[in-house]
């Protein structure tokens, strides 16, 4: 078993008991259940830094946190600076104390795929008159390490640094560092579920706040910007793709005003949703009528959150190509006539004068033949006229 | 001094009046050939998606549009020989609408191959040759510039085309699309009804009583001789394979168009591998586009003047070592910059070669016969027009680069070039020297009639002006070198 393995390098003894007993549990954590033992004093804290490469690893943190718990959330972190490891990475965290209200929270990392740790950055002066903002898109659960760094005109102590997620004031997981006149705040985030996206600001400063914000978002979904067009009883293919990422479902809804129906829910003829690959997802409809009109969903299905793409379809009757096919082929047909009756025309005119020519052309022909090529001069100006 | 063309025809071209309404004629023509295989590519995303089939299976119907274009070559000029260009052209407007309306009730890839790939390309086909046909039939002094004119139609029609169709595409979808683009096409119809035949029905007449008494008088070995293979080449020519001309031409057209398209086709991808956008890439194209419009006739300006025209053939071996340069250097290009320097040159090149390509044709073997040499040129071009890009896929997926395909393209147009000048050097030469031959022979014969010679239109040369009559003595003896 992995649990065992990574063991050999560490020699906690703690952590060892306090992993079989996750070992244990591991299987009904994943569905969310929450155990918590009654602790009742002492927070224990322990964070395991791992700074081994080249090992494979397993680390497990708990934290556990218990004191007046009214109304604190319990937050845990797991610290890993862990790169080229492959690591399986548990975390329970256990509230103790009147549960009255409180709500449970644990997190658990039951995928154990490669957390990775991404670092973003934002650097503000003091004078930037815009808010700063940084768009992170994360598909996976991962370590987030948000960064900002600040250079004040002024004193460096006296800016007072603090860091919101949404509207909600954050109390701790962030450290400040001042290094050569700027200001260096850094807050981690370990991402696991849809719970942890959305904003992160940090704040510099009391009066003229500064403000630096991540945005944390699942990946977006391209749907098709113009409207596509079919026509009544055809069959259309509305395809939604993913650049860079596996969405782990994709569903589609039917957007008929306001209301939206999910399709495909009764198997029909009518819709056969398929995808070739795990990126993209195709909805064919068939029999199209007016009534398929408008716009249509696909929705991603992420780890972190749900994202989609609209897909606009516009149904036509063939009438509508077929009037400007029937413009076309009139105007040709117009202009065919036009050119060969004014051609006929302009021969009409040439024609009485051509009776007479044609006849002085075969006298001298015949003078021609008998005298050699040297004759050429009046034949030679009535071709000129003819061939014109 | 080599005579400065081929056979003229039995009558004075006009070189002039109604002449210029052909060239725009054909300038219509020839866009429609020309640009629709590579405009329609605009629809396939879309196609693909519904009939949920692989790019490369889309693809192909462009390829086979094209194929069956320059194979149905040979076909057009039969007809064309018999019935002459108008009736031709306007068959082929139909059909092209037809395939393209049909297209729009496809369900499936393999209608579309049938609908837009064999009726729509026969279609084209039956535009192209005539068009091109009909200027040697109307032009002699100016043919350069006719031709350049009506080549440029390639380029003004692709870049109209292509936005066109995206527009059409965002309003009406494919379906809508094709039946207008049918209707469009139509248009050909339009073209084919301007391109009146040169000679009027009077002079026809006496013509063949002028002919079938002169066949009585000198030729009456000749009666009654017409075995199988006098019959084919009445409707198709194909002594032109013993024409030494006509082979050089052919062989090094054969070589050039093996690197010729591949790097017009590359050139987005080649842009974007090198990092640079999607529009930018397209970018590049549409420079190339707008320089080639201009350079075709302008190049067919160049062609028509007293010091390029009688060195025609050398004038296009430039051209062509010019654009094969033109690859070899792209090779080294790195930055944007150097690719829209490129893209310029390379509209310059593609724009001068296109512009005479033809016009070097008719002057090797005359507009009398060019109709049959154009039918027989483009089907054997078909192959390496078709296997170019696919094989310089292949050389870019091996290599991994485009570097490489460049450099490969470039030297293979360049070899042609040098090829084409050695041959057509030497063809010069010799007709020089049969010339002379031919004029001694000549002065010490007289008073005799003409010796006998193939097309009965020798004999009624006279009377024409007298320049005329210089170059028919000239190009009389250039038919009979074969």
């Amino acid at each position: 078993m992995r649990a065992l393995q990574g063991l050999r390098g560490l020699g906690a003894v703690l952590p060892l008991l306090l992993l079989c007993f996750l070992a244990a549990l591991r299987r009904s954590l994943e569905h969310g259940l929450s155990t918590a033992a009654p602790f009742k004093s002492l927070p224990v804290q322990e964070e395991m830094m791992t700074k081994y490469s080249n090992l494979s690893l397993e680390s497990h943190n708990i934290s556990v946190t218990a004191a007046p718990f009214t109304s604190l959330p319990v937050q845990e972190e797991m610290m890993t600076k862990s790169s080229n490891l492959s690591l399986e990475s548990h975390s329970i965290s256990m509230t103790a104390a009147p549960f009255t209200s409180l709500p449970v929270q644990e997190e658990m990392m039951t995928k154990s795929s490669n957390l990775s740790l991404e670092s973003h950055s934002i650097s503000m002066t003091e004078h930037s008159n815009m808010p700063v903002e940084k768009n992170i898109t994360l598909e996976r659960p991962s370590n987030v390490e948000l960064i900002c760094q600040f250079t004040p005109s002024g004193d460096l102590n006296s800016v007072n640094v603090t860091w919101k997620k949404g509207d909600k004031l954050l109390e701790d997981n962030y450290l400040v560092n001042a290094t050569g006149g700027t200001l260096y705040t850094q807050h981690r985030v370990a991402v696991i579920n849809s719970k942890q996206m959305g904003s992160y600001s940090c704040f510099f400063g009391e009066k003229k706040q500064q403000r630096g914000t991540f945005n944390l978002k699942v990946p977006e979904i391209n749907g098709q910007n113009k409207p596509l067009i079919t026509y009544l009883g055809d069959s259309v293919v509305l395809m939604c793709k993913c650049q860079d990422c596996l969405p782990l479902n994709w569903t589609w809804y039917g957007g008929n005003g306001s209301v939206q129906v999910p399709i495909g829910v009764p198997v029909n003829d009518k819709y056969v949703i398929s995808g070739k690959h795990a990126n993209e997802t195709r909805l064919k409809i068939t029999q199209l009528s007016e009534d398929d009109q408008g716009t249509y969903l696909c929705h991603a299905i992420f780890e972190l959150g749900e994202s989609e793409g609209h897909v606009k379809l516009v149904v036509l009757s063939y009438l509508v190509p077929l009037k400007v096919f029937c413009a076309i082929a009139a105007e040709v047909v117009l202009l065919v006539a036009a050119i060969l009756l004014f051609e006929m025309y302009t021969q009409k005119k040439k024609k009485p004068s051509d009776d007479g020519k044609e006849f002085e052309q075969g006298e001298q022909l015949k003078l021609d033949d008998s005298n050699g090529i040297e004759n050429s001069g009046p034949r030679h100006r009535k071709n000129e006229s003819v061939g014109q | 001094m080599p005579p400065p063309g081929g056979t003229p025809p039995p009558h004075p071209p006009p070189d002039g009046g109604w002449g210029w309404v052909v060239v725009g004629a054909a300038f219509i023509s020839i866009g429609f050939s020309y640009a629709f295989p590579k405009a329609v590519t605009v629809f396939f995303k879309e196609i693909q998606l519904l009939f949920n089939t692989t790019y490369s299976e889309i693809a192909w119907i462009s390829s086979t549009m094209l194929a069956v274009m320059y194979a149905g070559g040979p076909i057009s000029s039969v007809l064309v020989n018999k019935y002459g260009s108008r009736p031709v052209v306007m068959v082929g407007g139909l059909l092209c609408c037809l395939g393209m309306v049909s297209a729009s009730y496809s369900t499936n890839v393999v209608e579309l191959y049938f609908t837009m790939g064999l009726i729509c390309g026969l279609g084209l086909a039956f535009n192209l040759q005539p068009a091109l046909t009909i200027i040697g039939k109307y032009f002699y002094k100016k043919r350069p510039v006719a031709n350049g004119l009506a080549m440029a139609g390639s380029p003004v029609f692709l870049s109209t085309l292509a936005p066109f169709n995206q527009y059409l595409f965002n309003t009406y979808g494919w379906k809508g699309s094709f039946m207008i683009l049918g209707g469009l096409l139509l248009n050909c119809c339009v073209a084919g009804s301007l391109m009146r035949p040169v000679e009027p029905k009077a002079s026809t007449e006496s013509k063949n009583k002028v002919g079938v008494r002169e066949t009585d008088c000198s030729m009456k070995k000749r009666q009654k001789k017409l075995s199988v293979w006098e019959e084919i080449n009445k409707y198709l020519d194909f002594s032109l394979f013993k024409h030494r001309g006509f082979l050089i031409y052919l062989s090094g057209n054969v070589i050039m168009f093996l690197g010729f398209f591949a790097p017009v086709i590359f050139l987005a991808p080649y842009a974007k591998d090198k990092g640079i956008d999607e529009y930018s890439a397209a970018f590049l194209l549409s420079v190339m586009a707008f320089v080639d419009m201009f350079a075709r006739p302008t190049v067919g300006l160049i062609a028509n003047s007293k010091l390029i025209r009688p060195r025609i053939q050398y004038f296009f071996s430039f051209a062509v070592m010019f654009t094969g340069i033109c690859h070899l250097l792209c090779a080294l290009a790195e930055d944007y910059t150097s690719l829209v320097v490129y893209a310029v040159f390379f509209g310059l090149g593609f724009g001068s070669v296109s512009s005479v390509l033809f016009e070097t044709l008719m002057d090797l073997v005359g507009a009398q016969r060019f109709s049959s040499a154009v039918g027989l040129v483009t089907v054997v071009e078909c192959c390496p027009v078709l296997l170019g890009p696919p094989l310089a896929g292949k050389l870019v997926d091996e290599t991994g680069q485009y570097k490489y395909m460049y450099l490969a393209c470039g030297a293979i147009v360049v070899l042609a070039s040098v090829w084409l000048l050695i041959g057509n050097a030497a063809n010069y030469r010799l007709l020089a020297r049969e010339k002379k031959k031919s004029i001694h022979t000549k002065e010490s014969q007289e008073t005799e009639p003409l010796k006998t010679s193939q097309s009965p239109s020798v004999n009624i040369k006279s009377g024409k002006n007298e320049e005329w009559k210089g170059a028919e003595v000239n190009s009389s003896e250039r038919e009979t070198n074969i």
